[in-house]
């Protein structure tokens, strides 16, 4: 099926108005590679409600804003910062969308390991940059992806030498400050594992204030034979804000790759986490997506499993309040050659209200003969049995609901690790639950 | 402590009790012994506020309140406890969560302070031991996964850390091996006091063994049929209920 509509007009001549100024112009592959992808956004656009993949989601609010072009960062608040940076990590923090060396920390980052800013390891790490990018995006990508491509102003770089292990994990934050109001900002960030490395990245999205900012940000994501990657995304941004984000992966043979992805922020979101596994890989998706008022939330996963004896395991819960709406599709695709595959999909919702609505859509394909798969939706209210047990023990009405849906939600958190992620990701819940009842000490 | 008057309660238009009339005193046990369908468990369920009931005669009052002005945790908040016959399992929610959000809510009722951390953990230790229950127990989900004698412990562990005034008990009994029958009704006579009453649901006389009542009440058909003292229980096991239906025959 071919898809025809009016690029928008606004969006593809930012692009040519700024592809310029960018990093890397005298970098003639990535000029070249920003070219390509300027070309075919302008051919294409963003995606709109008549294609499959965007059914659910209309992002025509992007197009009607008409967001600039970040071109600086704004001004921060340092406890700001402070509240976002997490305990126990090395730090990369980007404001509207540029490195901010005086608010980051690498610190004693071992010599197996490389992790800078794009912009400041363009020249020194070039070939790793170049070996990455674009490099686990499948065609034909995506409106947002050529966007981005186009238009990076920065982000992180990270690689991981062979059978090294980092200490500690690297939180690359991202922070829309004030001057960020109705404005765009694009960043991409390359993650190699190289074969037996260990590792932890967390990404965190933040708004300095209730702002209508966009957000546009693809990682790449390279797993090597026998490494073991941790990804976690935390989004809180405001609940004016657009948010786009991608985390693309290849898993090689007997890679490991655990990825969690929660949503509380934003609007309107939009989150794609794909995969392709090799031989044997093993690949852990988890999410949680809390909405309240309006907001939209939407969760794309896709697993290739191109490869035998590979395991995925896909847990996605979703929280929904008010008159917010979520979205979750997840699709599994088994070659015909990935014999022995191993893949589990769940995906439970909880509404809150008579207005709240999702759209849960599994889809699985499957073209080799031997496999396991199993998937599993479920919509569903919270049990009244239960709500009945806990007020009859002394909790009032509205506590007993915050306590049940709390536990349902804190499913995807308490199996967290490390420690001050879990107590972030638990914040941002309980912010959700101001309500009474709620208390962190207690948990 | 609490006056049931000519109860009458439909459930989907069928009439289950038909003129209850109940007085319990403070400090009494009372046992409500009947054969199943009788209306034991949905005088149970009124009494602790569960919705599904429609009340369309009569009245109770608790402490001279009307209870039911008052919604299931303002009960909760007043006194009145129900261990269930079939407690609810609460996914995600631990029992240490759970009984400090309970307790802290029945506090606040009473205008009393939170209970310090420390103090609330090693009190709810110690009840633990008493009901032989594993401190696990604790930082596991209510009831999740619990056999059916674990889940009956844990009502009594949370009767004896909200102390309760009237300790309604639905089937307490059922599921229960020898063993964790005296464990558990240990934990019952533990908590008599001359302040807090107790009304035993249950169809068989075992658990009267171990819990010795005041007063017995029959119940059959809706109506409570015959009251006496302890004896009444040993009749009714002797006999059995069919000795009761004919006695509403004639």
């Amino acid at each position: 099926m071919s898809v025809t509509h009016l690029p928008n007009t606004h969006y593809t001549s930012l692009l040519s108005a700024h592809t310029n100024n960018l990093m890397g112009q005298d970098v003639s592959w990535l000029k070249s590679l920003r070219k390509k992808a300027t070309e075919a956004f302008s051919a294409t656009g963003f995606p709109t409600l008549r294609e499959e993949e965007w059914r659910y989601t209309n992002i025509s609010p992007i197009e009607k804003k008409q967001f600039a072009v970040a071109e600086k960062p704004g001004k921060l608040d340092a406890a700001f910062v402070k509240t976002v940076l997490l305990e126990g990590c090395y730090h990369l923090v980007f404001v509207d969308g540029f490195y901010q060396a005086e608010l980051s920390s690498m610190d004693g980052l071992p010599a197996g390991a490389t992790a800078s800013a794009l912009s400041e390891g363009l020249s020194e790490h070039e070939a790793l940059i170049k070996s990455l990018l674009d490099s686990t995006v499948e065609t034909p990508a995506l409106g947002f992806v050529n966007f981005n491509t186009a238009l990076f102003t920065d982000g992180a770089v990270i690689s991981i030498e062979e059978n090294t292990v980092l200490d500690k994990p690297i939180q690359l934050a991202f922070i829309s400050s004030k001057e960020a109001a109705l404005k765009l900002t694009n960043s991409r960030n390359l993650v190699l594992a190289k074969a037996s490395s260990k590792a932890s990245i967390i990404e965190t999205f933040h708004s300095v204030e209730e702002s209508c900012h966009h957000t546009n940000v693809i990682t790449e994501v390279v797993v090597e034979p026998n490494a073991n990657l941790s990804h976690n995304r935390l989004q809180a941004e405001s609940l004016k804000a657009y948010h786009i984000g991608g985390v693309y992966s290849r898993l090689e043979n007997n890679a490991i790759f655990n990825q969690s992805n929660y949503t509380f922020g934003a609007n309107l979101s939009r989150c794609e986490i794909h995969g392709t596994l090799g031989e044997a890989s093993d690949c852990t998706l988890n999410g949680l997506y809390v909405g309240q008022d309006k907001q939209h939330m939407d969760n794309h996963t896709r697993l290739n499993h191109a490869h035998p004896h590979a395991v995925s395991n896909e847990f996605y819960k979703g929280v929904l309040g008010d008159s917010s709406r979520g979205v979750f599709q997840g699709r599994i695709v088994v070659a015909q050659d990935a014999q022995k595959t191993d893949a589990k999909m769940n995906n439970r919702n909880l509404l809150l209200s008579d207005r709240a609505e999702v759209d849960a859509k599994p889809q699985l394909e499957i073209y080799a003969d031997d496999v396991k798969c199993a998937h599993g939706v479920t919509v569903g209210q919270l049990d009244e049995t239960a709500i009945f047990y806990l007020r009859s023990r002394g909790a009032d009405k509205q506590t007993a609901k915050n306590m049940l849906t709390f536990a349902f939600a804190n499913e995807m958190i308490e199996g967290l690790d490390f420690e001050p992620l879990r107590m972030a990701v638990l914040e941002e819940l309980l912010k959700r639950f101001p309500q009474a009842g709620m208390k962190k000490e207690w948990l | 402590m609490l006056k049931v008057e000519n109860l009458h309660v439909s459930v989907e238009g069928k009439e289950i009790l038909k003129g209850i009339n109940l007085e319990i005193g403070a400090g009494e046990v009372h046992a409500i012994m009947g054969p199943n369908g009788s209306g034991k468990s949905t005088l149970s369920y009124v009494l602790s506020g569960r919705e599904g009931y429609d009340i369309t005669e009569g009245r109770v009052l608790f402490n001279g309140k009307d209870l039911f002005e008052m919604s299931v945790e303002e009960r909760a908040w007043a006194g009145v406890f129900l261990a269930f016959q079939y407690p609810v399992e609460v996914p995600g929610v631990s029992n240490i969560y759970f009984l400090k959000a309970a307790l802290n809510g029945i506090r606040k009722f009473q205008g009393l302070d939170e209970l310090d951390a420390m103090d609330f953990i090693s009190m709810v230790k110690s009840k633990m031991k008493d009901l032989d229950m594993d401190e696990k127990f604790l930082y596991r989900a209510v009831n999740e996964g619990f056999s059916g004698g674990e889940k009956k412990r844990n009502e009594i562990l949370q009767m004896s850390v909200l102390e309760p005034t009237l300790c309604l008990l639905d089937e307490t009994d059922s599921g229960l091996d020898i063993d964790a029958l005296q464990i558990v009704a240990e934990g019952v006579n533990r908590l008599r006091d001359p302040k807090r009453s107790f009304v035993l649901v249950t169809h068989y006389q075992r658990l009267l063994d171990y819990i010795k009542p005041d007063y017995v009440h029959v119940l059959a058909q809706g109506k409570v049929v015959k009251s006496g003292g302890p004896e009444l229980a040993l009749e009714l096991e002797e006999k059995g209920y069919a000795w009761v239906d004919e006695k509403i025959a004639s």
